[in-house]
């Protein structure tokens, strides 16, 4: 008996006039199965697994029908639904009730009326399943962003639900936190036989896991099967999606080849072994231009010169001795761990964060020798970590405005402008809380963009988008180097640094370890490094991103 | 164990019995008994810190002593005039003493109280009376602190764009000031929403919810609800026999003191020295164990 059966799901939202957020979508899910739904924002998937779970549905108008477990979803009581339907959402912070990590533990159960001792039992039991004891008292403040989302998770877990539907769990978290998140995830449904539906936009770490793939378009199911057919499909039907493909699977595409599709990276080494076996390689490395030396000569747009800082005056240093040089006109990635002081970074560049020793140059002018407004009028702006936290006003219209001072003539034409930049033409008229992560996060840009900054500071930029988002802000960002913008990002996207960025740094312990150009610079390690280098490392030498490796894979056939 | 360590409501009934019988007992031995207590048990459980409240409290109660016996002028012991000519009596001073006495007491055993429950214990005898309200406690003390976190966001995100509210001249930073006041409510309204979903998905509307605590009523804590309530019986019968209280007005009138009397000093002063007894004791056991 199938777990879920959605039989001819339609749904519309009541604003859209007509448009369905949903039609005719058909699907069954069995017990212990592993789903992943992929697809661009805006196709659906949230809509999709809302429905899933009757409370969380939202209103509109439905038509089909969805079982589960052999009765229709309608008709299964609320006591029923709450414990047996696991549901973890994107943010993990509004999803934790309670001010202490025991009580959130308990919270499902208290709903569900569960006496003292059964619930101290299930509490101690999750606790120490998901590795919790080491801060089972503590105050949920003083959690990071993944021991906060492994604590809804947990929560839910300990209702013993029979389905866990995860929607966009890891769009808030790191990459560590966020692969920790979905390994634990995996270990449920193998050990528990705990069926799982997961919507995620980190395809690399959960696609070679999933039994099923379900890849949704403007709410419908266009694939639905076992993953290397959907890659397969994807390639075939020339689907944008197939740029959210892990590394392996997009390289594979590449390069004409007979062999069966790698998914993980392990598999992809063993694929370009088995496809260069007994062969000479020629050409091992991409010959690229050198930057010249005398292009990076003048004044660099920011200097840090040995900066430290601390937030309190008996807190541990923060930075600790940065230098830090970037050259006029280019687009510099700083990437390192979490903690490490690289937002701090930012912040003292700004002058938000003031060091006590050291120097930060702009342009070569001291930062505090800066009046507030020269400084962050055409010169200098920041776009926060989040995003959300930019937005004042009712409509991103009205966002735009108020950056503009009261008489200025063109107004409307700037806001068109810096909306056509950042392409969000259509979202002008949107409340901004409104908008997904994409969009709020080029809604910001634009918001940003109208102080007509030369120095552009970005502090996580592609956290939360997917690969097509991330495209066009890539785009976006390149453009605005061409119109001589310099940008310096601090990111934990690796794969994003090592294909846009010009210069890539690496931040550790409060200050910068070491600058290089990014082949250099990711070819070098080992770790912490793209997924195409380290696929490609045992045969080319300086091959970093999918790209490169099949343009390498070409030459050398 | 520390006092603190035992269950909640074994902390309420000492709290309240001690609070309650420093102000209702007037016998000057009973007095100097519940501050001289009050004040072995705030340094007992707060270290130096009392010594900070202690310094505060003394010039408020000579204050207030001297400011009674200033403005009273019941009983017959005359001490002198003050300056309107209304003479200064023994026994109003000695009143004024002994209520602000008291009064320093029940000060004291209230940053006792504020030192051992903590908001889980809070909580947790709300639960006791009503589990949703204990919830909508929890709730509280999650989001208050999580507001004034991203009020210290919102401020730092618009100074990177250079709005925030310490930013530019003074009519734009009261505007700046304004937009981050209005944005957070915007804010706390949208993120409750999401939360709202999330409790409603975990059962939050079912009938029937319990609340959980961490919290258990073991031996140790029956031991000792066992000895609260023999030293309690004992002070009642003391109060019963008029041994607690004395008469101010017009003179100092007091019962004689008897053997028996000197019971119900005793028990009295070891019951509110009972936090302390128990760490002391708890003290030995655990060196003795460790040697």
């Amino acid at each position: 008996m199938a777990h879920f059966e959605i039989k001819d799901l339609s749904f519309s939202y009541p604003a859209a006039h007509g448009r369905k957020a949903l039609s005719h979508v058909d699907l069954s899910i069995e017990k212990g199965e592993y789903i992943t739904v992929c697809g661009k924002s805006g196709s659906g998937k949230t809509t999709l697994l809302r429905h899933l779970k009757s409370v969380l549905a939202p209103h509109g108008e439905m038509t089909g029908e969805i079982i589960f477990a052999g009765q229709p979803l309608a008709e299964v009581s609320l006591r029923e639904q709450s414990s047996k339907i696991g549901y973890v959402m994107q943010n993990p912070d509004n999803q934790i009730v309670t001010d202490k990590v025991w009580h959130e533990l308990a919270f499902g159960l208290e709903s569900l009326g569960m006496e003292q001792k059964t619930i101290r039992l299930r509490v101690a039991e999750m606790a120490s399943y998901f590795g919790i004891q080491g801060w089972f008292h503590k105050n949920v403040a003083e959690l990071s962003g993944g021991q906060k989302q492994l604590l809804n998770l947990a929560s839910i877990m300990a209702m013993q639900p029979t389905v866990l539907i995860l929607d966009e769990p890891t769009s808030q978290l790191d990459p560590i936190a966020a692969a920790d998140f979905l390994n634990t995830v995996r270990k449920i449904n193998l050990e528990l036989g705990t069926t799982v539906i997961i919507t995620e936009h980190r395809l690399e770490d959960i696609f070679h896991a999933a039994d099923r793939v379900v890849v949704m378009d403007g709410g419908r199911i266009i694939a639905c099967d076992e993953p290397r057919r959907v890659g397969d499909f994807l390639k075939k039907d020339g689907n944008e999606m197939f740029a959210a493909m892990p590394s392996p699977v997009q390289i594979y595409y590449g390069v004409e080849n007979e062999l069966q599709c790698p998914l993980t990276v392990r598999e992809g080494r063993n694929w370009l072994s088995e496809l260069f076996a007994g062969r000479q390689i020629s050409s091992p490395a991409i010959k690229r231009e050198q930057v010249r030396e005398e292009d990076l000569i003048g004044t660099p747009a920011i200097l840090m010169k040995e900066v430290w800082f601390r937030y309190e005056k008996d807190a541990p240093d923060v930075l600790k001795g940065v230098d830090l040089s970037v050259p006029q006109g280019t687009i510099f990635a700083m990437v390192g761990g979490n903690g490490t002081g690289k937002s701090t970074m930012l912040k003292s560049i700004c002058h938000i964060c003031r060091p006590y020793r050291g120097q930060i140059l702009i342009d070569g002018k001291r930062v505090e020798k800066y009046r507030a407004d020269e400084l962050f009028r055409r010169n200098l702006a920041m776009l926060p970590q989040d995003p959300q936290s930019l937005f004042v006003k009712k409509t991103v219209r009205e966002d735009l405005a108020e950056m503009l001072p009261a008489d200025c003539a063109d107004k409307e034409e700037r806001i068109a402008r810096v909306a056509q930049i950042c392409q969000i033409d259509e979202l002008l008229d949107s409340h901004p809380y409104d908008l997904s992560g994409g969009e709020q996060q080029r809604a910001a840009l634009a918001k940003v963009l109208l102080t007509e900054p030369r120095i552009l500071l970005l502090d996580e930029p592609t956290k939360g988008l997917d690969n097509f988002f991330k495209l066009t802000f890539a785009q976006i960002l390149k453009n605005l180097q061409k119109e001589g913008v310099t940008i310096l990002m601090v990111s934990h996207d690796v794969e994003f640094c090592a294909k846009y960025a010009d210069l890539v740094g690496m931040f550790f312990d409060g200050g910068v370890i070491t600058t290089n150009r990014p082949d250099k610079f990711f070819s070098q390690n080992s770790f912490y490094t793209t997924a195409a280098n380290r696929m490609s490392r045992h045969i080319f030498d300086n091959a970093i991103t999918n790209e490169d490796v099949i343009e390498l894979c070409r030459m050398n056939r | 164990m520390r006092f603190d360590s035992y269950h909640p409501l074994i902390n309420l009934i000492y709290f309240a019995a001690a609070i309650s019988c420093s102000i209702a007992f007037n016998h000057p031995l009973f007095v100097l008994l519940s501050f001289v207590c009050a004040l072995i048990c705030a340094f007992s459980l707060r270290g130096s810190r009392a010594l900070l409240v202690l310094l505060a409290l003394l010039p408020l109660m000579a204050l207030y002593t001297w400011w009674y016996s200033f403005y009273n002028h019941f009983g017959v012991t005359a001490l002198g005039e003050n300056f309107a000519g209304n003479s200064i009596t023994a026994e109003a001073l000695f009143y004024g003493a002994s209520l602000s006495l008291r009064a320093g007491a029940v000060a004291l055993f209230i940053s006792c109280l504020l030192a051992v429950f903590t908001a889980d214990k809070v909580v947790y005898l709300f639960g006791r009376l009503s589990p949703k309200l204990s919830l909508f406690i929890a709730i509280l003390l999650r989001s208050a602190p999580r507001t004034l976190a991203y009020a210290r966001r919102i401020s730092v995100s618009q100074q990177g764009i250079g709005r925030g509210p310490g930013q530019g001249s003074l009519p734009a930073r009261f505007v700046n000031a304004l937009r981050l006041c209005s944005v957070l409510i915007t804010w706390t309204l949208e993120n409750f929403l999401e939360s709202s979903l999330s409790m409603r998905s975990r059962g939050y509307s079912l009938r029937g919810r319990t609340a959980f605590s961490l919290y258990r009523f073991d031996n140790r804590d029956r031991s000792l609800v066992v000895v609260i309530f023999a030293l309690l019986i004992t002070i009642l019968a003391g109060a019963a026999l008029d041994q607690t209280h004395i008469y101010y007005d017009p003179r100092i009138i007091m019962m004689p003191v008897t053997a028996l009397s000197f019971v119900f000093y005793a028990a009295y002063g070891l019951f509110l020295l009972l936090p302390v007894i128990i760490r002391i004791i708890c003290a030995r056991r655990f060196a003795a164990a460790a040697a």
